[in-house]
């Protein structure tokens, strides 16, 4: 008994000479919820379909509980989906949308009545059984999806951007729902998103995808700390990105050298003297001090270029040593104004650095 | 100001002329023929410049039932549009599916080919279908005249039944697979529901079409397929007037039938493109 519920085994789609899934390789353990997070077209809908069987991979297998399931037909999968557009059939009432499902394995009518009705009190719509689809709002007709993907109790919920048609305050409200209930009925879970806030909130794992590839797989705090690429810094809001090479390793610290300036961080196991860097910095994580303030290790002079107030926070646009730029966002107790000259400290242990070619 | 309002008021006073003529020239193009053909099948000694018939009898629906032959005709009419309706509607899903659902090249140009029948002249394409039709001894047989009513019903059910198939959300059928459904299944709970709207609307289509078509009729007919549009045609060429009018007022009978139930049972906006998902 392996605890690997699904896995991708080096799949491949493509359309044309677009390829919408490269070589993806993946495993969700049991009862997992496992986030597929990437921008618009990256082919988090392809690797899905490939899960459903609704298109066939070009290459590589899949595989469900063990078993490959690579030529099995969608409807014998077992599987429960949630879409973005909900698609509840529009002909059916509420009641009979959560219970096609059970209608299709034949259960008997008394039995397909209670487990409808369980349900629907898993996702808080008693009473609206005799609706149609287009009677409900969004909110409510994705609990009839959730209701209908998780009534026959399948191996797997697969959530294709099901908060995506729902209006902000909703989709928070949703997210939480939802979590709930794949965490009450420990199922393991294959949900898609582009929202990264979505995807941190929710998931025991997140695997970034860019153009087909993955790029990350680890946990929120995991792909939120370290992220091991420009494309996943950037995708998760890191804005500030400062390339140097290494000049020197000491201890559990290197020497990078930025714009001509030395900066403190701690250690890439794979640099060494001459290595290329790429430095992360977050907006909310570099100090702002006085220009009188001590200076010390990683503390440089620099020079406010524009100031935004956004409320509760000021977002400057600083320049320092030779020709740098960063974003930095501080409380609003200390204020500077534009052409200020100011100190910033870079907190060693908030430097994060992958090595860059 | 004032000129403002009074340019307003004429301009709507314009417009009310205009609708109320419209409206006029509308009622009589319409109205006037059928009242005359009303007034005609029921009058007796219409003669000369009388505004009304002086006498009103059923006789000529007598006349023409017994002499016309109308329920044979009848008969033959509509066992035409049924086999025209199954045909023309099987088309119909099978080159909607094909159309609505899939991407093809050379779409628009089989559309087009598909189309061609009802754009050239109807008697030019009537012309060469008799002829085939002679050759294969199709004339004169209900099939016979049905295929060739099919000519022009299938167009307008692939046409409906194109925007059906194209208005079925894909999602919707993939949401069914993966709750278990296999194609048979499908197809039957939920893909037909969904395309139900589109299926009548295209066999009400199509059923008008044959019902009235003329010119495809009058090339393949034979004496035992007469239907009603040519014998009405055929009582023209005899003579008389009110039996030919009593015979064009039975013939409207099912149309309006048709209309009713239209009205009554169907939005139109349901008839066509179906449901969406959302
Ligand atoms: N049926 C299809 N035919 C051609 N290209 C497709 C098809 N489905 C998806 N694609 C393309 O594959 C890429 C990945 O699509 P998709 O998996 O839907 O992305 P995502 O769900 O991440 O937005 C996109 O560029 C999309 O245009
Ligand atoms: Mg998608």
């Amino acid at each position: 008994m392996t605890d690997v519920t699904i896995e991708f085994r080096d799949v491949s789609k493509r359309y044309g000479t677009l390829v919408a899934n490269d070589h993806l390789s993946l495993a969700i353990r049991k009862g997992e919820l496992m986030t597929l997070l990437g921008p618009s077209g990256c082919g988090k809908t392809t690797a899905l379909r490939c899960l459903t069987g609704y298109i066939r991979p070009d290459e590589g297998r899949i595989f469900i509980d063990g078993q490959d399931v690579t030529d099995v037909p969608t409807h014998q999968r077992e599987l429960g989906m949630v879409f973005q557009n909900f698609a509840l059939f529009p002909h059916m009432t509420v009641q009979d949308n959560v219970g096609f499902p059970l209608m299709i394995r034949n259960l008997s009518k008394a039995e397909r009545a209670q487990r409808v009705a369980q349900a629907l009190r898993l996702v808080r719509l008693e009473g609206y059984e005799s609706h149609y689809p287009r009677q409900l709002s969004g909110g409510q007709q994705q609990r009839v999806g959730l209701a209908r993907a998780l009534v026959y109790r399948p191996k797997v919920l697969l959530l294709d951007e099901p908060l995506s048609n729902l209006d902000a305050k909703l989709r928070e409200e949703m997210r939480f729902e939802i979590k709930e209930v794949v965490t009450r009925l420990e199922i393991t879970a294959v949900y898609v998103t582009h929202d990264q806030a979505e995807a941190l909130a929710l998931s025991d794992r997140v695997a970034i995808m860019n153009r087909g590839r993955l790029e990350q797989v680890g946990t929120p705090e995991e792909i939120y700390e370290h992220p091991q690429s420009r494309f996943v810094a950037e995708f998760i809001g890191l804005s500030n990105f400062l390339e140097g090479y290494v000049q020197a390793v000491d201890g559990d610290t290197m020497v990078v050298s930025v714009g001509g300036l030395q900066m403190r961080i701690p250690v890439l196991a794979e640099a060494g003297p001459g290595q290329r860097v790429l430095l992360f910095l977050r907006p909310n994580e570099v100090e702002l001090l006085r220009p009188d303030d001590p200076g010390g290790a990683n503390v440089f002079d620099a020079r406010v270029e524009k100031v935004t107030y956004l409320g509760d926070t000021l977002d400057y646009r600083l320049t320092f040593g030779q020709g740098l730029t960063l974003r930095v966002q501080s409380d609003a107790q200390r204020r500077f104004g534009q052409g200020a000259p100011v100190r910033l400290r870079f907190p060693r242990v908030r430097c994060w650095a992958i090595t860059g070619n | 100001m004032r000129l403002a309002r009074a340019y307003g008021r004429a301009m709507w006073d314009a417009r009310l002329v205009l609708a109320y003529t419209l409206l006029l020239s509308l009622t009589l193009f319409i109205l006037a023929p059928f009242l005359m053909i009303a007034l005609r099948s029921v009058g007796k000694g219409w003669f000369g410049r009388l505004w009304l018939p002086p006498q009103l009898t059923l006789d000529w629906y007598r006349w023409a039932v017994e002499v016309g032959n109308i329920p044979e005709v009848m008969k033959n009419t509509l066992i035409i549009g049924v086999i025209a309706v199954a045909v023309s509607t099987v088309i119909g899903i099978f080159a909607g599916w094909a159309f609505g659902r899939r991407q093809m090249p050379g779409k628009e140009v089989l559309m087009a080919i598909i189309l061609l029948p009802r754009m050239i002249p109807p008697i030019t394409y009537a012309l060469g279908v008799a002829q085939i039709f002679y050759t294969l001894e199709l004339v004169d047989t209900y099939l016979g005249v049905a295929l060739a009513h099919v000519s022009v019903c299938a167009p307008y059910a692939i046409l409906v039944l194109s925007a059906t198939f194209e208005g079925l959300d894909e999602r919707v059928l993939e949401a069914a697979g993966v709750c278990g459904a296999n194609t048979i299944k499908r197809f039957f709970y939920v893909v037909l529901p969904l395309i139900m709207p589109g299926i009548l609307a295209s066999m009400i289509f199509s059923f008008t079409h044959s019902y009235n078509e003329f010119t495809l009729t009058l090339l393949t007919y034979g004496p035992h397929t007469v239907t009603l549009p040519v014998r009405t045609y055929l009582a023209v060429g005899d003579g008389y007037w009110e039996i030919t009018s009593a015979m064009a007022m039975l013939m409207v009978v099912p149309s309006l039938l048709i209309l009713a139930v239209i009205q009554r049972r169907a939005k139109p906006e349901k008839l066509v493109g179906g449901f969406k998902g959302v």
